[in-house]
Parts: structure tokens; C-alpha cells; sequence
């Protein structure tokens, strides 16, 4: 066990220097485009963050040379019964986001009623019978068994019902599909067997990778066993996040009950979802597609901070913030390259 | 007696045989499915699936006011020893417009190693319009022990895209490769990329 | 090759016209069996085992999760002769316990029980026939399934990747059930299934047939009792829906051993599509499940309340509806795979259809009963408990169809209270009830009245007590397939597992009830429930005879429902 940890460390680290080495060869790339795309700034070097053995106490934090600036980040001490479950808990989790709120209002004042009246009607429809016409009281049965009426009736009203339901089902699925707008903060969920990777492609591109704590190093953090980890995927509160999810080796799928998402991490496949985070507050979640072993042993922490709070945590993992990661490619000549 | 039995056996043996055709061609329907779906994903743009163009359809597009951003995203699965990246996060451009993007890609390993890489887009919708007129995606690409390649993509976005009220408000599109070694080791359309 | 039993069978039968109950030697009766009857026999007795062996797999399953932390798992691990020390194993036999939990519930208990038995005892009688089409071939699927089962049970002996066994989930979604899984476990546990689905093929060509074919004079498609109608939309799913799920599989297989690709994405292939695949056949399947119980509980509610069934073609066509809308709604088990809006919407709007014939189902047993003489005897105290408990998971899947709130729910434990209250709580209930309302026509013997209701309160209250709880676990997040939790998930999963005690205890009162009958109990006259039981099969001796209905019944107008 503890050895797939060194393991993982190890690659990890070889897979910093080498990625090093390879930024560093770039610039001579194709020499035939006309004008070729700059460099990436150097402090874009994607830095993996060294994958804590999971004793570790204190979050990773970037080895690599860093730009002066190392930032300041402290993992934000969980809010009980916010983001995660609660004992004895009978309802949804509090949302925290736009689309959590709307489903969950529409699932608590409309499908919940309606399905507790239609679950009770039924009961005491059952009930009525069962008193009424029991042989006590109904000692010759009838012998009805058509009636137009009633059977139009019972096959209309439920249409209307799901007609109701299917109104805001649909607009609530037109707004969870609403693109992010431009310049929203793109992070990469990368599930692996069986942690989670997460990836700043905006801010340089470095991974965090973030594995599971043991129950008492959770405990000593206040944090609940089995949710806790070492390394948080921190992001802004208060502005739409690209959320992108793939998996490395098998699907797993990334969800935060708190924040009304779930996507899978399909391998080969990148998934996309728009999250918005409503305030700062540590939010948990847990794989949710069969992984092998340890598909419970990889939960997910997304810990949302105010915007400034966000950029110096990009800095302590060496990211850059603010300085465009775009490096605009001139337009390409056409006919130039043959690709293939 | 019998003759009435033997009259019941053929109606029975009939019956069968027309189920058993109906279990058969759902059977077979199974086996379709797979070339059918990849085919229904190349025609609709179904799960973010990019288009292909020639460049004689590249060349009738023309270019819109309208900007879009495209982002680039690569990975590699678990056991290729390769290093895979956008030479850039972002590129913008407009729709209609035709650019070129570079991937980079480095054999860490100590063996020579031919590698695919399979893509999509996301938003998913936006699959049926980001057309590819050039992509080193198209074949497989074959890295010596520590050689490091750039390889050219080269795209455009559909300006039917405007017309989509699932897609016109889209104003950046990913475009995500994942390099997965050749399930067969590689076959006889590898080309190389250009080296460095 | 299929209609040579038939017309050997029909000889034998007809040569031995005159010894009246005329049975084989113990070994050709049990083990070469072609009579419908016997067969029946066997898949019931099947299915019993297969279910005490999967309830015992949940039994474990509600051990582990009665607190957190792993307590059991390792012991278990040693057990099977797995390495304990290693943690992965011992989590990995986590996998393979809901696996194997799943797998054999669904081909090995409910299935072998509602279609192997149940329909192959009565879809013969109630339609006037001597027998099923096609004796040999029906003979040839039980051993099929025999076969499937004992593969299933091999897989858990070989290595599976982590550790022993097959641990992909019932589901068998590629890639972990591909490169994910290394050994010979998974071959044999999709063997398993391709033998399951083999047999239940044949066995839906076998119903078709007998159904088409072989009703007694005046029994016209209208005037078949509903379970044979429950039987003839099943055989359909099955013959359509199985042979998609044996092409998934198969592919699985190869691309496992022989290099294909036809779901690995390095050779050009998508896992998604398996899983497209997979739940084309998924969601017929939980319809295969269900529909046979529909038409059980149509038949008691009808007997019971002594009237015919409320709005009969509407009865029989909401199946047809319910089956063909099945086909056209399977991406709702993949909301959270990265469809697009479009498909989606569209996937909601289709499984929500569903609860219209559905609803139309429940309120015409209602409208059974409404005017009735209602006899509380221990089947329609089923019956009636099914309609409940099936109303409470039919809402709940209306829930669950809206892609916007699924994607909460989608692979939490609202999800596992969804299926198991329409699955453990409907179609097992629905398998009790017909349990009890034909048990003593199958054995001659009648079961105790008192232990039959004395089963339902106490299966009642703790099949209740596992899975309501498992709502608020759902809607608090607790993802389904964990062996362990955090703490705020403790109070309901404790809940849940003295729930699994009471459940157990209720089967016991079931074999009692069994050994009891078969001891003690009082020979059951032929109609033993009166009045109220119209069915050909009343019409006979309990047990019937050996070959029945030597002269073809004519059925009059007014009688089969």
C-alpha cells in the first residue's frame, strides 16, 4: 500500500523534471510555420504537485522553483453541516449553488408533494377498500368491470401531472446546460485509480494531486473519515467554474452532493459542466461510478475561496494568475503544414 | 389424432423459427451497433465527436464577425509513457475562421512506441460544427525512444453553429485529445510527425 | 431442431392416454424432465437456493455497512481463501459481493422463480394446454441457467484483477471490466450470463410459442388470463432485449481476450457504448422482472375480490404499452455520462410516459377491488401490500427521471431504495403472493394461513425498515457500491441492518411455513379458494395430473377472466 504511494511520488516527480525538460525543447519546435506560437511563460511549467503519502499533514506544497510571490494559503477549517452530510439527515443537502437551488426547489415543492400525495392517495384508496368492501361488508361482489369514465380519467390526470413536472424538469435541464461564459476558470477533474487529479490549465497548468486521509489524521482536522483529503481542489466562490471531467483508466465520476453536480470521468472522453459556487466554504463529495477497489477511498473536497484568496493558493502550487496563459497562435498560413 | 398434432408441431415450428429470426437480428443489431453508433456520432456530432472537412469544404466557409474562443486540452492514459500537451491553453479567433494549433508529444519511455490519440469537444453540441481539416489525430503517430514531436491540428468552426440555439451562446469550445496506445501496436498508416 | 421434442412429447403423451399419472423413474423425471409441470418444480426449487445464497451476500453486505469502518470484509476475504492482508482484496470482495448480490437476484432468483416457475407451472394450465411447445428445449433452459449459476459461483474462486472474484458490478461497464479487471474472473462470470440469457431465450421462444399456438379451443388472445398476458409481453422483452445484452457481452469477451477494441477507445471503440448497450437491454429487463408479478397480482386481486379484473384491456394493453415504451427509454441510467441537453430532454420526457400505463395498472386493481367481496387471505394480503410498496418505488422513479434532479441522485442509495422497493419489495412480494395463491395447487398440500400472514407483517416491516431509510441516505449523498462511510451516515445504515434481521426472521417463518405444509398440511382440494378463482388451473385436482387436459377444454364466453 504505502509502496504505490512511493511509486506514485516517484512518478510523479519524474514527470516534473521531464515535462521541465520538455518546455525547454519547445521553442525549436517547426521551424517550418511561418509564426510559431511563443513559448509558454515560464512560470507556466506544469508543476505536479508531489502526490503526499497520505500521512502527510500538511498540503503539498510546490517544490519547484517558484516565482517570488509563493503565495498564502491555510485549508479553510470545514463549516458543520455545511457541504457534507449530517447525522440522521433526512433532506437534501443545503445548496450552494444556482442550479442546486433551483432543483432542489422544484424537488421539494413540487415533486415531493406530488408524489407523497399520489403515495397516500393510493394508500388510502387501499384502505377505503379494504374496510368497504371486505366480505363483512360487501358479502356479494359486483360484477362491474368497465367504466369509460373513470378510465379516461385515470389515464388523463396523470399526463397532466407529468406535464406539470416535465415544465420546470426541462428548463431546469436548459440551465444546467447554459455554456460558461468566456474567461470563466477552467479546472480538469482527472479521476485515477483511485485518486483525483486536479488541473489548472489557466493558471499554468499544474495538477493537484489529491488523495484520501486516514480517519484519525481527518479527525484531527475536524473533518469527517472517509470525506477528508490531503490536497483540496480550491476554486473562486462566486463565479462560474468550466468544470471538466476525464479518467485516466476506468470511469469514475466526480460529485459534490452540496453543489447539485456529478459527471463522469470517462477515459478518452473529456465532460464539461458549469459550476458556481454561491460563497466560500469547504464542500465534499465521493467517486460515484464503480471504480475497482478503492472506488470509497477517494472522496472529493472542493474547498471555494473569495477570488483573491484563490490566486494566492495558485501561487503557493507555483501557477500563475492573471497573466493570460493564452498564447495567441498567429492565424494559421494556409497550406502550410502537412499534418500528417 | 396425430395428424392434427403433426398440423400443431409445423404452426409451432413456424412460431419458433420467426422468433428465433426476431433473436438473431436483435443479436446482430448488437454486433451493428458498434460501426452504426460510431457512424451516428460522425454524422450528428453526438457526445462532442468532431467533424472532417476537405479542403474544398474549408475553403467555401466563410469567416463570421462572431469570436469564439477554442481551448486545447491532452492527456494520456494510464501506461503510455509519453508527455502530452497544448503548445497553447487558448486560441482565439472567430467562427468561419481557420487556425492551427499545436499539440507537443514526447516518448519518455525506452522503446519506440506508436500512439493514437482519440478527441472530442465540450460543450457537446458544439461537436457537429468544429470541423478538422488537418489533424495528426487522423493516423497514428509513432515515437522513437525520447523523441519529442509538435504536431499541427488545423480547424474551423462551422458558422451553422449561429443557427443552433443549443450551441450559438457557446463562446469557448475544448478540444481535448487523449493519446492511448494502439490496441494493435500500431498498423501500416503510421506516419510520423514532423520532428524537431 | 426445437419442434422434434414437441412431437415426441405429444407421442408419449398420447401412447400413455390411458395410464392416467403415468411418471417416470426419479432420475429421468428430475433430471431429463419434459413436463411443464416438473420443470416448473425445479425452477422454483432453483430459485430458492439462488436466493438464499444471494439474500445471505446482502446479509454480509448489511453486516459491513451496520457501522463504519471495515469490520467483517477480511474475515470473509480469508474465508474464500483470499489474501487478507492485502487491503485492495479485501475491499475488491466488496465489489464482488454486490456483483454477485445483483447477478444472481436478477438471473438466478427473480427471474428462474417469476418466469422458469411460475410461468412455466401455469401459462400451460391457464390456456388449456398439456404442455409447454416445446418440452425438451424447455428442459434444455433450465439447465442452462443450472450451468450460468455454477459459472457465476467458479468466477468467485479465480483471480479478478485486485482480488478474487468478479468485482465489476452487475453492470460489467467497460473499462473496469476490461483492462480493469485481469484473470479468468469476469470470463466466467459473462459466461455465466451468456448461458443465463441463452436458456431465458429459449425459454421466451418456448412461451411465445405455447401461447400462439397452443390456447384451447375458444381461448382467444382477449379471453387470456392476465399473468398469460404478463407472460407473453416478458417473453417478447426477453427475446428482444437478451440477445442485445449476449452481443454487449460477447464483445466484452473478446475485447478482454482476444484484442478487439470494440470498447476500447485506443482501437477506435467508446466504453459509453457498452453502457448504451448494456441498458438497452437493462431497462426491458427490469420490466422482465416486474411484468410477471403484474400479472400475478391481477389474477389474485381478481380471485380474491371475487369480480372480474377492472378495464381487462386496458390491463393487458398497459403491459404492451409499458414493454414497448421500456425499449425507448434506457439513457435515464446515464444522465450523468455527458449527454447533451437535447438527449436529455428527450430521455425525460420518455420515462416519465411510463408512469401513465403504470397508474393505470394500480387504479384498475383498486377498481378490482371496489365493489368486491374482499377475502383477506394471505395472497391478496400480498397483493395488496405489493400495490403499496410498488406505488412508493414507481414515484420515486418519477423522481429519478428528471435528468436535472438525477444528476444528485444518479449512483446514491436513493437510486438503491428506487429499485429495490419496485424489485425486493414488488416483484419479491409479487413472487410471494403468487407464492401462497398457488403453492398448494403445485404441492396438494395447503401452507398455514397464520404463518403466511404472520411472513407478510414481518417481511413487511423489515424489508421497510432496510430500504426507507436508504432515501435519506440517498438525498444526504452516500453513493451506492461503499463498503465504508462517513460517520453521518451511520444512524440510518444501523437502522437499515436491524431491518435485514427482521427480514431474515420473516423468512424463516417462510421455510416453516413450507416444511410445515409439507408435513402436516391439509390436502388442498382442488379450488381450494372458491367462488372467486375462475382460471383453468382451478379446474383440475391440486396436484394437477401428471399430463393434463387429455381432452382440450372449450372455453365459453364469459369464463377466462
Amino acid at each position: 500500500m504505502s509502496l504505490s504511494h512511493v511509486a506514485r511520488a516517484v512518478t510523479g516527480a519524474i514527470r516534473t523534471v521531464s515535462l521541465a525538460a520538455a518546455l525547454a525543447f519547445a521553442p525549436q519546435a517547426m521551424a517550418a510555420v511561418a509564426a510559431p506560437a511563443p513559448a509558454a511563460p515560464v512560470a507556466a511549467a506544469p508543476v505536479a504537485a508531489e502526490p503526499a503519502p497520505a500521512v502527510s499533514s500538511a498540503p503539498a506544497a510546490a517544490a519547484a522553483a517558484a516565482p517570488v510571490d509563493k503565495g498564502s494559503y491555510t485549508p479553510m477549517k470545514p463549516t458543520e453541516g455545511k457541504g457534507q452530510p449530517v447525522a440522521k439527515g433526512v433532506t437534501f443537502q443545503d445548496q450552494y449553488s444556482p442550479i442546486g437551488e433551483e432543483a432542489l426547489a422544484m424537488h421539494d415543492y413540487l415533486l415531493m408533494p406530488v408524489i407523497t400525495v399520489i403515495s397516500l392517495f393510493v394508500l388510502f384508496l387501499l384502505l377505503f377498500v379494504m374496510v368497504r368492501f371486505r366480505r363483512g361488508a360487501n358479502p356479494v361482489a359486483s360484477k362491474t368491470s368497465h367504466n369509460t369514465t373513470i378510465e379516461i380519467i385515470w389515464t388523463v390526470v396523470p399526463v397532466l401531472i407529468l406535464v406539470v413536472i416535465a415544465v420546470p424538469s426541462i428548463r431546469l435541464l436548459a440551465h444546467q446546460y447554459a455554456p460558461a461564459p468566456k474567461g470563466a476558470l477552467t479546472v480538469k477533474a482527472t479521476g485515477y485509480q483511485w485518486y483525483w487529479g486536479y488541473t489548472y490549465p489557466d493558471n499554468g497548468g499544474f495538477e493537484v494531486i489529491s488523495n484520501i486521509l486516514p480517519d484519525a489524521e481527518a479527525l484531527k482536522r475536524g473533518e469527517q473519515p472517509q470525506l477528508a483529503v490531503d490536497n483540496r481542489m480550491v476554486v473562486p466562490a462566486g463565479e462560474p467554474i468550466r468544470l471538466q471531467t476525464t479518467g485516466s483508466d476506468v470511469i469514475h465520476a466526480f460529485a459534490v452532493p452540496s453543489l447539485w453536480f456529478k459527471l463522469d470521468a470517462v477515459p478518452g472522453k473529456i465532460n464539461e459542466k458549469v459550476l458556481f459556487i454561491k460563497e466560500p466554504g469547504v464542500y465534499y463529495g465521493q467517486c460515484s461510478e464503480l471504480c475497482g477497489a478503492r472506488h470509497g477511498y477517494m472522496p472529493i473536497v472542493v474547498e471555494a475561496l473569495p477570488r483573491a484568496k484563490f490566486e494566492e493558493w495558485v501561487k503557493t502550487q507555483g501557477g500563475t494568475v492573471g497573466a493570460p496563459a493564452t498564447a495567441t497562435a498567429a492565424a494559421a498560413p494556409a497550406k502550410t503544414t502537412p499534418a500528417a | 389424432m396425430a395428424l392434427v398434432l403433426d398440423a400443431g408441431n409445423r404452426r409451432n415450428r413456424k412460431v419458433a423459427a420467426m422468433a428465433t429470426f426476431g433473436a438473431l437480428a436483435m443479436l446482430g443489431l448488437g454486433f451493428a451497433s458498434v460501426p452504426l453508433y460510431r457512424m451516428f456520432c460522425q454524422a450528428t456530432g453526438f457526445g462532442g465527436t468532431t467533424m472532417r472537412a476537405t479542403e474544398a469544404q474549408a475553403a467555401a466557409i466563410k469567416q463570421s464577425a462572431r469570436p469564439i474562443t477554442i481551448r486545447f486540452d491532452g492527456n494520456v492514459t494510464k501506461g503510455l509513457p509519453w508527455e502530452f500537451r497544448p503548445e497553447q491553453v487558448t486560441q482565439d479567433g472567430h467562427i468561419g475562421e481557420r487556425k492551427m494549433a499545436f499539440f507537443i508529444a514526447k516518448n519518455t519511455s525506452n522503446r519506440p512506441i506508436v500512439g493514437r490519440a482519440i478527441f472530442n469537444v465540450t460543450p457537446e453540441q458544439t461537436g457537429a460544427y468544429f470541423h478538422k481539416i488537418q489533424c495528426f489525430c487522423f493516423n497514428e503517430q509513432r515515437l522513437e525512444p525520447g523523441e519529442q514531436v509538435r504536431m499541427p491540428v488545423i480547424y474551423y468552426v462551422d458558422p451553422e453553429i449561429l443557427n443552433d440555439p443549443n450551441a450559438k451562446d457557446v463562446t469557448e469550445i475544448t478540444l481535448s485529445y487523449t493519446f492511448m496506445e494502439a490496441a494493435d501496436g500500431g498498423t501500416g498508416s503510421t506516419t510520423s510527425a514532423p520532428k524537431n | 431442431m426445437a419442434s422434434i421434442p414437441a412431437h415426441e412429447g405429444f407421442d408419449a403423451h398420447h401412447d400413455h392416454a390411458h395410464e392416467h399419472d403415468h411418471k417416470p423413474a426419479f432420475f429421468q423425471r428430475w433430471f431429463m424432465s419434459t413436463n411443464h409441470k416438473d420443470i416448473g418444480t425445479l425452477y422454483l426449487i432453483f430459485a430458492i437456493i439462488a436466493g438464499i445464497i444471494g439474500g445471505g451476500v446482502s446479509g454480509i453486505m448489511r453486516a459491513e455497512l451496520a457501522h463504519p469502518g471495515i469490520q467483517y470484509l477480511g474475515w470473509w476475504t480469508h474465508f474464500l481463501g483470499g489474501n487478507d492482508q492485502d487491503f485492495n482484496a479485501t475491499l475488491h470482495l466488496w465489489n464482488v459481493l454486490i456483483t454477485a448480490h445483483g447477478l444472481i437476484m436478477v438471473f438466478f432468483m427473480v427471474m428462474p422463480a417469476l418466469i422458469g416457475g411460475f410461468g412455466n407451472w401455469f401459462v400451460p394450465l391457464m390456456i388449456g394446454a398439456p404442455d409447454m411447445a416445446f418440452p425438451r428445449m424447455n428442459n434444455i433452459s433450465f439447465w442452462l441457467t443450472v450451468s450460468g449459476f455454477c459459472s457465476l459461483m467458479i468466477s468467485a474462486f479465480m483471480p479478478g484483477g485486485t482480488g478474487m472474484g468478479a468485482g465489476t458490478g452487475w453492470t460489467v461497464y467497460a473499462p473496469l471490466s476490461t483492462s480493469g479487471s485481469v484473470g479468468p474472473a469476469v470470463d466466467f462470470a459473462i459466461f455465466s450470463l451468456h448461458l443465463a440469457g441463452a436458456g431465458s431465450i429459449l425459454g421466451a421462444i418456448n412461451f411465445i410459442t405455447t401461447i400462439f399456438n397452443m390456447r384451447a379451443p375458444g381461448m382467444t388472445l382477449h379471453k387470456m388470463p392476465l399473468f398469460v398476458w404478463s407472460m407473453l409481453v416478458t417473453a417478447f422483452l426477453l427475446l428482444l432485449s437478451l440477445p442485445v445484452l449476449a452481443a454487449a457481452i460477447t464483445m466484452l469477451l473478446t475485447d478482454r481476450n482476444f484484442g478487439t477494441t470494440f470498447f476500447n477507445p485506443a482501437g477506435g471503440g467508446d466504453p459509453v457504448l457498452y453502457q448504451h448497450l448494456f441498458w438497452f437491454f437493462g431497462h426491458p429487463e427490469v420490466y422482465i422482472m416486474i411484468l410477471p408479478g403484474f400479472g400475478i397480482i391481477s389474477q389474485i386481486i381478481s380471485t380474491f375480490s371475487k369480480k372480474p379484473v377492472f378495464g381487462y384491456l386496458g390491463m393487458a394493453y398497459a403491459m404492451v404499452a409499458i414493454g414497448a415504451v421500456g425499449f425507448i427509454v434506457w439513457a435515464h441510467h446515464m444522465y450523468t455520462t455527458g449527454l447533451d441537453v437535447n438527449t436529455k430532454m428527450y430521455f425525460t420526457a420518455a420515462t416519465m410516459v411510463i408512469a401513465v400505463p403504470t397508474g393505470i395498472k394500480i387504479f384498475s386493481w383498486i377498481a378490482t377491488m371496489w365493489g368486491g367481496s374482499l377475502e383477506f387471505k394471505s395472497p391478496l394480503v400480498w397483493a395488496i401490500g405489493f400495490i403499496f410498496l410498488f406505488t412508493v418505488g414507481g414515484v420515486t422513479g418519477v423522481v429519478l427521471a428528471n435528468g436535472g434532479i438525477d444528476d444528485n441522485l444518479q449512483d446514491t442509495y436513493y437510486v438503491v431504495a428506487h429499485f429495490h422497493y419496485v424489485l425486493s419489495l414488488g416483484a419479491v412480494t409479487s413472487l410471494f403472493a403468487g407464492f401462497y395463491y398457488w403453492f398448494p395447487k403445485m404441492s396438494g398440500r395447503m401452507h398455514s394461513e397464520l404463518l403466511s400472514h404472520l411472513h407478510f407483517w414481518v417481511f413487511f416491516i423489515g424489508v421497510n425498515l432496510i430500504f426507507f431509510p436508504m432515501h435519506f441516505l440517498g438525498v444526504q449523498g452516500m453513493p451506492r457500491r461503499y463498503p465504508d462511510y462517513a460517520p453521518a451516515f451511520e444512524y440510518w445504515n444501523t437502522i437499515a441492518s436491524y431491518g435485514y434481521t427482521v427480514m431474515a426472521a420473516s423468512m424463516v417463518i417462510f421455510f416453516i411455513n413450507i416444511a410445515y405444509s409439507l408435513v402436516a398440511g391439509k390436502k388442498a382440494a382442488g379450488n381450494y379458494w372458491g367462488e372467486g378463482a375462475t382460471t383453468l388451473e382451478w379446474t383440475l385436482s391440486s396436484p394437477p395430473p401428471f399430463h393434463q387436459f387429455e381432452t382440450l377444454p372449450v372455453i365459453e364466453d364469459a369464463h377466462a377472466h
